[in-house]
């Protein structure tokens, strides 16, 4: 049963992310939105570690946070609207936010 | 599909503002909220007495409209509620406070109906953090 990760907390300020990567299934995707879109500043040992995660767990961005922060869509990464978000919830068995 | 949201953000907070876009995509899509559930900090999303600068979104109005326009089951925790002075008329009376904030449509209750939620939905999304 694949899950959906929703993180909004910066990966510089606390460990979320790390505990996140840590729990994360072969079939999971991954959605950062808000301060957790710092992930994929570009030269960070976050987006880094994003990058070599197995192609199996998706990565997605909330598009328009993204860009609140003027930051690029890595090519690895997959930018989504709401409608996008909506849908996403429905592809996975399960949404955890990590509140 | 039937979602279930819960909120556990002040109305200040840009998760209260991507909680609201992502529960009008819900709709939009063609699918159910079958509860609206405001938990923590997230009980200011639903107060009458926030007041937002003018350049600012005013997501707690933008929220009451949206419960109100699509006749949805808007619940705020009663527990988190009234230790931030969130009350409604009943509340207010109850301990003798000047003031309620807490108007239709929103409904004051227990924890209890955030997990009858989760259990009426098919998917439980919960919105909080930056």
């Amino acid at each position: 049963m694949a899950t959906l990760h929703l993180l909004s907390h910066s990966p510089f300020a606390d460990g979320r992310l790390n505990s996140c990567l840590r729990l994360l299934g072969a079939a999971d995707g991954l959605l950062l939105c808000g301060d957790a879109v710092y992930a994929l500043q570009p030269g960070t040992t976050q987006l880094q570690i994003l990058e070599q995660l197995p192609a199996s767990i998706a990565l997605y961005v909330l598009e328009e946070d993204l860009q609140a922060r003027a930051l690029p869509v890595p090519a690895r990464v997959q930018a989504v609207d709401y409608p996008a978000f909506v849908e996403l919830c429905g592809r996975y068995a399960k949404v955890n936010s990590w509140l | 599909m039937k979602f279930a949201i819960a909120l556990f953000s002040p109305p200040h907070a840009p998760a209260s503002r991507r909680a609201l876009r992502f529960a009008q995509a819900v709709l939009d899509g063609g699918h159910e909220i079958v509860r609206l559930f405001f938990y923590q900090d997230g009980v200011h999303s639903a107060s009458a007495s926030v007041v937002t600068p003018q350049d600012e979104l005013d997501s707690a109005a933008e929220w009451r409209a949206f419960v109100s326009r699509h006749q949805l089951d808007g619940v705020v925790c009663i527990a988190a509620a009234l230790r931030r002075g969130v009350l409604n008329e009943e509340e207010a009376r109850r301990y003798e406070r000047d003031a309620a904030n807490l108007p239709a449509p929103w409904e004051l209750s227990g924890l209890g109906q955030l997990h009858e939620a989760a259990q009426l939905a098919d998917r439980l999304v919960c919105f909080g953090g930056n």
